[in-house]
């Protein structure tokens, strides 16, 4: 006799959640312990009402959890997920780490909200790195996405374009960028509108109302002869949203040591205010939870970065 | 009476699970349909809290395991193990029932409830 669906579904789903259990016991008992799974919920289709199989349901959580947490010592659970744990640390403080990207300064290539993973071993100096005797590396170049620490807060990371690298002669003219006195071809950089701010699209003017103090210290040792010069050791960046970003233009150069890595691919992308992704809150735990298929941006899931 | 003192007292289910056992032998679903009865229905043991008892109780040797063979009721299709009490098992239940007594009629005697003659 054929098992109704819901019936088989269940068993299906219990058989699963047995992998909670250590293996040994799991082996040992896993085939009895689905068939008593089986015959209650046979039991409870005959019954064919809705509050036995709440009941159910719930007892047999409730079972699952206490007699999984009993049957896995404590000891044992660590012992289990050691290696992991050692792996993911780490993975995740030499290899790669995630970031969010919390402004608009690289759109449309980097979106508000954007959850990175960066690989922090392709760059020579990015971080702490002694991985780069073992592993493949390169130096950053222009044209670079990368992520780095604000050299204004290091707290925070930012990603932005490697525009001008140790020695290289740089000015805006008309929000074009001119290196080393060639015009560049930058199709990533976007503009929001036509009208010249003369600090912003006609860089380096002077030191203003706006600028940081990295910026005046560029401004004062950096600028000759209306260009700025890349000191050794440093790099130039700016966003690709270029009229709206709080660049190297405002707060100067960026140690190349600052460097945390390549933006590598983005694993996650929802859309939400810069503030809620700045400072983690509870409202926006909830929004998440709330909105999580709806906002979460799924074509730029697993995205790479263009760069 | 043989002496069991590192069991007692037992759990409740363990010593349900026993008592299910104390007249024949039973698979797991047969034991959890036993205590469910014996209980009227308020200790309804889910398979992990079954089987995890049964494990320790087999380690204690208070049960163990029987043949595995057919089971006799409809739409069954799998063959199934099963389970008996031990002498151990059932000097231990026996204890255990006399230690509830015992605690009941104590309660009973504090609480002056009537019932015990």
């Amino acid at each position: 006799m054929k098992d109704p669906k819901l019936v088989r579904g269940l068993g299906r789903l219990y058989a699963a959640l047995l992998y909670a259990y250590p293996r040994e016991f799991r082996l040992q008992y896993g085939t009895e312990m689905q068939q008593l799974f089986r015959d209650r919920c046979r039991e409870i289709a005959r019954d064919g009402r809705a509050g036995p199989w709440l009941r159910f349901g719930l007892g047999s959580i409730a079972d699952w959890i206490a007699s999984a947490l009993r049957e896995r010592r404590p000891f044992k659970l660590i012992q289990e997920w050691a290696v992991t744990l050692l792996l993911f640390l780490f993975v995740t403080t030499t290899m790669v780490q995630a970031y969010v990207v919390p402004t608009g300064s690289m759109e449309n290539n980097i979106l508000v909200g954007d959850h990175l993973l960066v690989d922090k071993v392709g760059f020579e100096n990015g971080g702490n790195n002694w991985s780069s005797y073992v592993l493949p590396h390169r130096q950053v170049k222009r044209g670079d996405i990368v992520a780095f620490r604000y050299p204004e807060d290091v707290r925070q990371t930012f990603v932005k374009r490697v525009i001008g690298v140790a020695g290289d002669h740089i000015h805006l003219k008309d929000k074009q960028v001119i290196r080393n006195g060639d015009k560049l071809d930058e199709p990533y950089a976007r503009h929001s509108g036509q009208s010249i701010d003369d600090y912003r699209d006609n860089f380096p003017t002077a030191a203003d109302f706006y600028t940081l103090g990295g910026g005046r210290d560029m401004f004062a040792h950096n600028v000759h002869d209306g260009e700025v010069i890349v000191p050794p050791g440093t790099l130039f960046v700016l966003g690709d949203n270029r009229d709206n970003s709080l660049d190297s233009r405002y707060w100067g150069f960026v140690p190349i040591n600052y460097v945390v890595g390549k933006p590598l691919v983005i694993y996650w992308s929802y859309d939400a205010p810069t503030s809620d992704l700045v400072t983690w809150n509870l409202a926006h735990l909830e929004d998440v939870a709330l909105h999580f298929f709806t906002r979460t941006r799924w074509n730029r899931m697993l995205k790479v970065p263009a760069q | 009476m043989k002496k069991t003192p590192g069991l007692l007292p037992l759990t409740p289910p363990v010593f349900h699970i026993l008592l299910a056992l104390a007249d024949e032998e039973r698979h797991g679903y047969g034991i959890m349909q036993d205590v469910a009865r014996q209980t009227n229905d308020a200790l309804q043991l889910g398979p992990g809290t079954l089987y995890g008892c049964l494990k320790r109780m087999l380690a204690a040797g208070l049960v163990e395991e029987s043949d595995e063979r057919e089971h006799d009721r409809e739409q069954d299709d799998e063959r199934r193990r099963y389970y008996r009490m031990t002498p151990l098992g059932r000097s231990t239940v026996r204890a255990e029932a006399g230690r509830l007594a015992g605690a009941v009629s104590a309660a009973k005697a504090k609480l002056g409830l009537a019932g015990g003659k």
